[in-house]
């Protein structure tokens, strides 16, 4: 009787939609769990001299860069969002979006651009003292160390907590704001009272996105020499050539990791406030005199910082060196990076949609495949390189005779040197970008269309895309966009996992960065923020469009 | 259940990741846009290259030697860990003929995964003396860098220094900077020690040197030498090259910090001046030897040599060419006599020394 | 003749959950209407999705114009059964015009009869004038037309209709619902009817149920019905 009930439900779900979203989730899978199998296999003796000597470093200063870096994008996305979505002041309608172009500076790029800038021979230091005389003591202004790097996590970062909690304070709050308004609090005590509580869940959201970026890093870290756990794998695997060793790094900083995900969940859930959906806009208070100038100083402050300065200095520096290193090779990059990150982009969305698709079923099962397609956000990308790039060489292996068949030489590497092995490696990571948008997208609209459209006599596939894509049109060019922007502003994957002749504009710039050679370096750079600027205008256009 | 309706999404998905996968191992083949025809068709007129040295000057190299014989030089450019471990990966089915990279222990390490062949030909050896290439000839050498000691013209005179041993003595305490121990430049040279010192004597010289540091170490080379001109230390370990980079910078900032500090060539009574040597060597499964060598044969000659060491500031190979001003006026220096091999042998426990002895 | 025919059906939104549902069985007959009273959270909403195919039973039959479409071994998709839904808020596909709406579900009818078929169902609506409108440029009263022609086009074995008039404004409520069941008796259409408004069963259905205590089954005539007001 059960068994015949489960067959029955099996046959009804089992479908073309199930059989991707299982190929989409084992292509996730497979190179996580190889991280984890390397735990059991017999540790050789480079992992002894990591344990006895490093491992606690790398460990510590993982754990302290995550925790300061949580804290200070906390204290200045939180404080931004309250301030734009609550006030009015002057340039409020500009800083509102300008502050988001912070996430268009690569963290990496961000990094050298302050060092050199700040450092002996930069703009600060030399104009002290060349016009004024005065010689700083250097060192006060080096951007090193975990200091350095939480400088700049923090001014790079920060729009993740500032976006996503300004998102839920000017559509959800309003009416308990207003409410506590009405009670005669001050604005401070609305904002502790009230604010602070309410948005937690979107607070802890934004943070763990900043810690993710955080513990994946490995161009800010290795730029500026901290020695985390993802800077570790690279050395031990490239340094030493220790696969087995990276690989049991790799599945330290997973346990990490895990830690976070239940820190997570507790911090969320441990306060789960059901909001109204149906809410109205909050409306901004003018802001006056002071306080008024006061929010403009904070707001363009961040914005100096954290965008125009080094924008500027990066235009600055390519102008310097523009008839030196321009050349059409530029074009070049520029093609290629938008090459793959469109084709990955494409595939994301394709797979994000199908599983989306099949996750409105909102059964056990599809909140686990949900669960696991978007697993390799959380991931640090050199973590994944190992996992793909052993899949794939094993694949290969495995196609040898097939290879030899079709005349390719006698085991030859097709699969491990073709551009697949990087786009499945941006699969895995950014999947949840492309993924959550999608899902978004298919909330908003709901399952009622689509189940009219069954009602009409049209099977799944038909009604998707009859029905269904045409509705979340939005939701996808937005994920689209936010996917493509990630992959164009990807590292540690693209060195890993680009086939040999293959250059995306964020290896360029780190090859130059890595050969101390910052000024080269500026072009590459600008072309990246550019495309992520003039990306995210175009979601801008083309959702405006949308909305008419 | 309706079988088509069964498999069309399945089908549709499947030719959209075909097509897709065909565009991008399109894409892959490691001989780029560039040499889009067969490689088989042009197998004379061409070479493959992997190279973990990124410089405008090597490019130049190539250029000409394109024009000088009509063979078509195609470049891969990453870093030397990568490359290594992809010609191993890749085995017999690579399309590179030459590998190309920076400091001798990479080299050694190159060597000692059996990716490298022999190269014979009286030309190269008449270009490079004996002691600047591979003992079995597994690579040859294309230019050279010291690894040297940079003080401050203000505050150091030069009667003080001597040796790398004599940067450990209670004189250059909280004065000496050098870069991380990440660092293949460093990794080398406590190499070099260790096979001319003896374990123990490198150790104990690691531990002198951490005792003595201005600062933790931080940044690259140039910011060792930003670092003596902004006095937060007086002497700093360093390479030629980036002495030479910064003494031709567009910024004239960096111009002033090059003026502000002179370099050392240590131990010129005792073991010599180690050196980081770049080297080219002909790949195993080399499928164009024949332009390979030629190759080698041309960035060794005379006007190559001199093409690099002005555009790069790096000391030639060929003892025929001359050199920039700056190296010149730097005069001649004696260098370590080692074998490179052990460089690369002993690079495991370098990193270990360094680790030991807390030198980040 | 009956065309919905259910047996023992039991339904529960999780396993660890009371069953919504528990045990309930009811026959419908050709050109029925069946009116389906109770309070929110009763199950009426679910049994017409358990008979669309939009739920899956944990236990019993259910058979439409003598096909089983789900038991504890067979299901069939939602798209075969030939079902027509009119849903709560009429689901118009906002990307669609009237027109489009309703030859959405006419895919499986021979070309040159789908544009006969949509004249036929506007004019049953008396909509002829709004083809070329989006759902949006109509009003509560137009869409919920255009939806029961939508649903009535594929010519269902039966329709369901999900709190039909639950958007509507009180005073056009009236004759909506009148007009709504002129147009369904003149199709001959089986019919049921989801409300929690005892009128709109009062005005038209053949007769009703009344949904709460899962384990109660009614079939109650509507001039029983009034004695138990």
């Amino acid at each position: 009787m059960k068994t015949q009930l489960i067959r029955r439900n099996m046959k009804k779900e089992f479908n073309g939609w199930w059989i991707i979203s299982l190929v989409g989730a084992v292509v996730i899978l497979l190179p996580i769990l190889f991280i984890f199998s390397s735990i059991f296999q017999e540790a050789n003796e480079n992992w002894l001299h990591i344990r006895q000597y490093l491992l606690k470093n790398y460990v510590a200063n993982t754990i302290i860069l995550v925790v300061l870096t949580g804290i200070f994008t906390a204290l200045l996305g939180v404080t931004l969002a309250w301030i734009i979505a609550a006030y009015d002041f002057p340039l409020k309608r500009f800083f509102r979006w300008g502050l988001l172009l912070p996430l268009s500076i690569p963290t990496f790029i961000a990094a050298y651009t302050y060092r050199t800038m700040l450092g002996y021979t930069g703009v600060v230091q030399s104009t002290l003292r060349n016009q004024f005389d005065y010689q700083i003591n250097s060192e006060w202004l080096r951007v090193s160390g975990i200091s350095g790097a939480v400088f700049i996590f923090t001014l790079f970062l920060f729009p993740y907590v500032y976006l996503i909690t300004r998102a839920f304070l000017e559509s959800q709050s309003t009416a308990y704001i207003e409410n506590a308004r009405l009670l005669g609090r001050k604005p401070l005590a609305v904002f502790y009272k009230v604010v602070l509580p309410l948005s937690r869940p979107a607070i802890v959201g934004g943070i763990i996105l900043v810690i993710y970026e955080v513990l994946g890093d490995y161009g800010v870290t290795s730029y500026l020499g901290i020695h985390t756990i993802s800077t570790a794998i690279f050395q031990t695997w490239f340094g030493m050539y220790d696969v087995n060793s990276a690989m049991r790094l790799a599945a330290w900083l997973m346990v990490i990791i895990v830690g976070i995900f239940f820190l997570e969940r507790l911090l969320r859930q441990g306060r789960r406030y059901h909001l109204s959906s149906k809410s109205r806009p909050l409306v901004p208070v003018k802001l006056k005199g002071i306080a008024g100038i006061a929010a403009f100083v904070y707001c363009g402050i961040v914005f100096l910082l954290g965008f125009l300065i080094p924008f500027i200095q990066l235009l600055f520096w390519a102008k310097m060196t523009f008839v030196k290193v321009w050349d059409s090779t530029f074009i070049t990059l520029v093609y290629q990076t938008v090459f793959v990150a469109v084709i990955s982009t494409i595939m994301i969305l394709v797979i994000s949609v199908v599983v989306a698709n099949v996750s409105r079923s909102h059964s056990s099962f599809s909140f686990i495949l949900s669960k696991i397609v978007t697993s390799g956000y959380s991931i640090p990308g050199p973590i994944i390189a190992i996992g793909v790039l052993a899949i794939f060489i094993s694949l290969d292996h495995w196609l040898a005779p097939v290879y030899s068949k079709l005349g390719l030489g006698e085991a030859p590497l097709i699969l491990s040197l073709s551009l697949i092995m990087l786009i499945v490696g941006y699969f895995i990571r950014f999947m949840a970008t492309g993924f959550n948008a999608i899902e978004v997208g298919f909330e908003k609209t709901g399952k009622k269309y689509s189940e009219a459209s069954r009602m009409l006599g049209i099977g799944m596939t038909k009604t998707f895309f009859k029905v269904d894509l045409p509705l979340i049109k939005g939701s996808l060019i937005s994920g689209f966009i936010l996917t493509f922007v990630e992959i164009c502003k990807e590292l540690p994957l693209a060195l890993l996992l680009r086939p040999f002749n293959f250059e995306t504009l964020a290896t360029k710039t780190y090859q130059y960065a890595n050969d101390e050679q910052i000024y080269e370096a500026s072009i590459s750079s600008l072309l990246i923020i550019v495309i992520s600027i003039l990306s995210v205008v175009i979601l801008q256009m083309i959702g405006k469009k949308v909305k008419k | 259940m309706n079988l088509a309706k069964l498999f069309k999404p399945l089908i549709v998905g499947t030719a959209l990741t075909i097509t897709l996968a065909g565009c991008g191992s399109n894409q892959g083949d490691p001989k780029g846009d560039e040499s889009a025809a067969q490689p088989k068709t042009t197998e004379n007129q061409e070479v493959n290259i992997y190279t973990a040295r990124h410089y405008e000057a090597d490019d130049e190299l190539y250029k000409n030697f394109t024009e000088e014989t009509g063979i078509k030089v195609n470049v891969v450019k990453g870093k030397a860990e990568e490359l290594i471990e992809r010609l191993k990966r890749e085995g017999e089915s690579t399309q590179a003929d030459l590998f190309v990279t920076v400091d001798g222990g990479v080299l050694a390490n190159a060597k000692q995964n059996d990716i490298l062949q022999p190269v014979t030909s009286d030309v190269i050896n008449e270009n490079v003396p004996e002691n600047l290439r591979d003992v079995d000839n597994q690579w040859v050498g294309l230019a050279t860098r010291a690894r040297i000691i940079a003080y401050s013209k203000d505050r150091v005179s030069p009667d003080e220094l001597s040796t790398y041993e004599d940067l450990t003595s209670e004189k250059w305490n909280g004065k000496l900077l050098v870069r991380s121990s990440t660092s293949l430049y460093n990794q080398s040279l406590l190499a070099s020690f260790i096979e001319l010192n003896g374990e123990e004597q490198a150790q104990e010289w690691a531990e002198g040197i951490v005792n003595n540091f201005a600062r933790q170490p931080d940044g690259g080379d140039r910011d060792q030498a930003a670092a003596i001109a902004a006095g937060t230390g007086d002497v700093a370990i360093m390479n030629t090259y980036y002495v030479g980079l910064l003494a031709n910078s567009e910024d004239p900032e960096e111009l002033k910090v090059a003026d502000s500090i002179d370099v050392f060539f240590p131990n010129q009574e005792t073991t010599g001046t180690h050196v980081n040597i770049s080297g080219i060597g002909l790949t195993k499964h080399s499928k164009n030897k024949e332009n390979a060598v030629k190759l080698i044969e041309y960035v060794t000659s005379v006007e190559a040599q001199e093409l690099l060491s002005a555009a790069n500031y790096e000391f030639p190979v060929n003892p025929e060419a001359a050199m920039p001003e700056l190296l010149e006026s730097w005069g001649d220096f004696k260098m370590q006599e080692l074998n490179f091999d052990t460089l690369g042998e002993h690079n495991k426990k370098a990193i270990e020394i360094f680790n030991q002895t807390g030198w980040k | 003749m009956s065309i919905v025919d259910i047996e023992g059906l039991t339904f529960s939104f999780s396993r660890k959950e009371a069953p919504v549902i528990k045990d309930f069985s009811l026959s419908v007959g050709k050109g029925e209407l069946v009116g389906i009273l109770g309070q929110s959270g009763s199950g009426k909403s679910t049994l017409l999705r358990l008979i669309s195919g939009l739920e899956t039973p944990l236990s019993g039959t259910i058979s439409i114009a003598g096909t089983t479409v789900v038991s504890n071994h067979v299901f069939i998709q939602p798209e075969n059964r030939g079902v027509g839904m009119v849903f709560q808020d009429y689901a118009l596909f906002p990307h669609m015009t009237v027109k489009e709406n309703i030859l959405f579900g006419l895919s499986k009818m021979p070309r040159k009869d789908r544009k006969q078929r949509v004249d036929e169902m506007l004019e049953l609506v008396q909509m002829e004038k709004f083809e070329k409108r989006f759902p949006h440029e109509l009003s509560g009263g137009q869409q919920q037309r255009i939806a029961l022609a939508r649903a009535l086009a594929p010519k269902p074995k039966v329709l369901l209709m999900d709190e039909p008039f639950s958007n509507l404004d009180a005073d056009l409520k009236e004759s909506i619902r009148e007009e709504l069941f002129n147009i369904l008796r003149k199709a001959d259409m089986t019919c049921i009817m989801v409300t929690h408004d005892r009128n709109d069963v009062e005005a038209a259905c053949d007769y009703s149920i009344v949904m709460g205590q899962a384990d109660v089954k009614n079939h109650i005539s509507p001039k029983k019905f009034q004695s138990i007001k």
